[in-house]
């Protein structure tokens, strides 16, 4: 993030709905901790969040395999539970978790791979998605890795 | 609903601005107003002349000269970051417009993200 970001001074869209773009990594950045707390905070005052994006980095957040030690936090596993609870749909970008190694099961076939490794309820989708996001009226939040 | 990308990473060293790229792209592909901003290193995406092979990666100046004809509205390139650089506008690509990034510039857009 620039150090120089000006203040925008108009509100980009009614705080009734919210879309969430987590980009940076689990473990490498606080990015999906922080974007879990405001998601909690945000049902807790009774907003809505419409989805859950998940680009660059952030794809990893999908990851079936991630197995940290038993005393820490799982992120994908803290994510998914909230996720499946609120019926909110997670979606990693297809481009994004391709090129990370982050495959559901038509994208295993697809390209033949050994495995596939996308934790449910995430699904894999296109932009499109996220394009759907900055056309509707939700305020779209993103969570980036931070410098 | 206008969105402004902004880059503030210099290119090659991560594949954030590629990214931020494709955003843009994807945008301009369902008809939707964006235009791209270089603020900081970013406006190093800028610069003519460039030879990725050695790396290897594709030449993002292939992709950039692209733009205006996929649909983006504007590269912009932050004139600070331009006097930082010593880039002067005929160092920078065409279609190139050196502008100030400031609270005028964003209020000109319904949205702003930033590239990672």
């Amino acid at each position: 993030m620039s150090s120089s970001l000006p203040e925008q001074t108009k509100t980009p869209a009614p705080a009734g709905v919210f879309t969430l773009v987590i980009t940076g990594a689990p473990y490498s950045s606080q990015a999906p901790q922080t974007a879990l707390h405001f998601a909690r905070a945000a049902l807790a005052a009774d907003k809505r969040i419409d989805r859950v994006f998940l680009y660059g980095d952030g794809v990893h957040l999908a990851s079936s395999l991630s197995t940290p030690p038993s005393d820490e936090p799982n992120l994908s596993e803290d994510w998914a539970a909230f996720l499946t609870e609120n019926t909110i749909p997670g979606i990693a970008c297809i481009a994004s978790a391709l090129r990370r190694g982050l495959i559901d099961k038509s994208e295993m076939q697809r390209y033949e791979l050994p495995t596939s490794n996308l934790r449910a309820p995430f699904e894999i989708a296109g932009l499109g998605e996220w394009v759907d996001s900055t056309a509707s009226r939700s305020r779209i939040l993103y969570f980036h890795k931070g410098d | 609903m206008s969105t402004l990308i902004i880059i503030d990473q210099p290119p090659y060293g991560s594949w954030e601005g590629r990214e931020a790229l494709d955003m843009a792209f994807s945008l301009a592909a369902f008809d939707q107003p964006v235009s791209l901003l270089f603020c900081d290193a970013g406006v190093n995406w800028l610069r003519k002349g460039q030879d990725a092979a050695k790396l290897p990666q594709k030449s993002i100046e292939r992709n950039l000269a692209a733009a205006p004809i996929f649909g983006v509205e504007a590269l912009l390139a932050d004139s600070n970051a331009c006097d930082q650089y010593g880039l002067a506008k005929a160092d920078l690509l065409d279609h190139t417009s050196i502008t100030d990034f400031g609270p005028e510039l964003i209020d000109c857009f319904n949205h702003v993200a930033f590239a990672g």
